[in-house]
């Protein structure tokens, strides 16, 4: 296939990981975006289990989506990936975590279309990533993610409030 | 910073590396990483030059300004099936 570096499909993306059967996060600006935030990105990032399997079915994936980049292990804390579908990056350790068991317990199921649901990171994650790499330029997303998060929580009890 | 998200946004469309866009307007590539990484900002003027060197335009208008809580708190009444096809449809490169 032509390389089409302006190309971004998402669904192809998660659906070659889906196929393999990969367990992952979606966290960084894609997963800010499926929660609310108002961001502009053209690639995704994901946080795979370390589990050995996982590892190497993630690189089979990696091959059925045609990756350009560094080789696939534990040792190195993001790797950054070309693909047909967009840019991958693939990062074991997220700031502020401990990587993917940690994000899974509060991560929740996006139903994206297409049939695509991948497990996105909770707002409370991801305003915890932003606020760990302590970057300047990042405060704005994170006062969106805080404003979120907010949002999230006064939809929370209105909707217990009608419960009652 | 906006301009940081724009120059990479459009040097990506572009599908060019930093120092290809560099060679493009006539800088040097550590400037337009310093752009990109948001530790300086260009001007505007600069700003609409270097995504003119990536094929495209920044129009400048005046629009009714909306509070940006405002428009977050639309945001986020929309699905996140919504949501990503929001976001796909602002990032689609221009046909042609």
């Amino acid at each position: 296939m032509a390389e089409d570096p302006t190309r971004f499909d998402p669904y192809g993306l998660f659906e070659t990981l889906d196929r393999h059967r990969i367990s992952y996060i979606v966290v960084g600006a894609f997963a800010r975006v499926v929660q609310g935030a108002e961001e502009l990105t053209r690639g995704v990032d994901i946080v795979p289990s370390t589990h050995p399997e996982n590892l190497r079915r993630l690189g089979q994936a990696l091959e059925d989506l045609n990756a350009r980049g560094p080789t696939l292990d534990q040792a190195t804390p993001v790797h950054e990936f070309a693909t047909d579908c967009g840019q991958l990056k693939v990062v074991v350790e997220p700031a502020g975590t401990r990587g993917y068991d940690d994000l899974r317990r509060a991560a929740t199921r996006e139903p994206l279309g297409r049939g695509v649901r991948p497990s996105v990171a909770s707002t409370g994650d991801l305003a915890r990533m932003l606020a760990a790499l302590g970057r300047e330029h990042d405060l704005p997303k994170l006062q969106m993610m805080r404003r979120v998060m907010e949002l999230e929580r006064g939809e929370l009890q209105r909707s217990r409030a009608i419960e009652r | 910073m906006r301009s940081a998200a724009l120059i990479r946004e459009a040097r990506l469309r572009a599908g060019l590396t930093q120092t290809e866009l560099a060679e493009r307007t006539g800088r040097d590539r550590s400037v337009i990483a310093r752009w990109e990484q948001a530790v300086v900002a260009p001007s505007v003027d600069t700003l609409v030059e270097l995504v003119r060197a990536c094929g495209f335009d920044l129009p400048l208008e005046l629009v009714p300004y909306e509070r940006a809580d405002a428009r977050l708190d639309k945001n986020v009444m929309l699905s996140p099936e919504r949501r990503v096809r929001r976001l796909l449809s602002t990032t689609e490169p221009a046909d042609g």
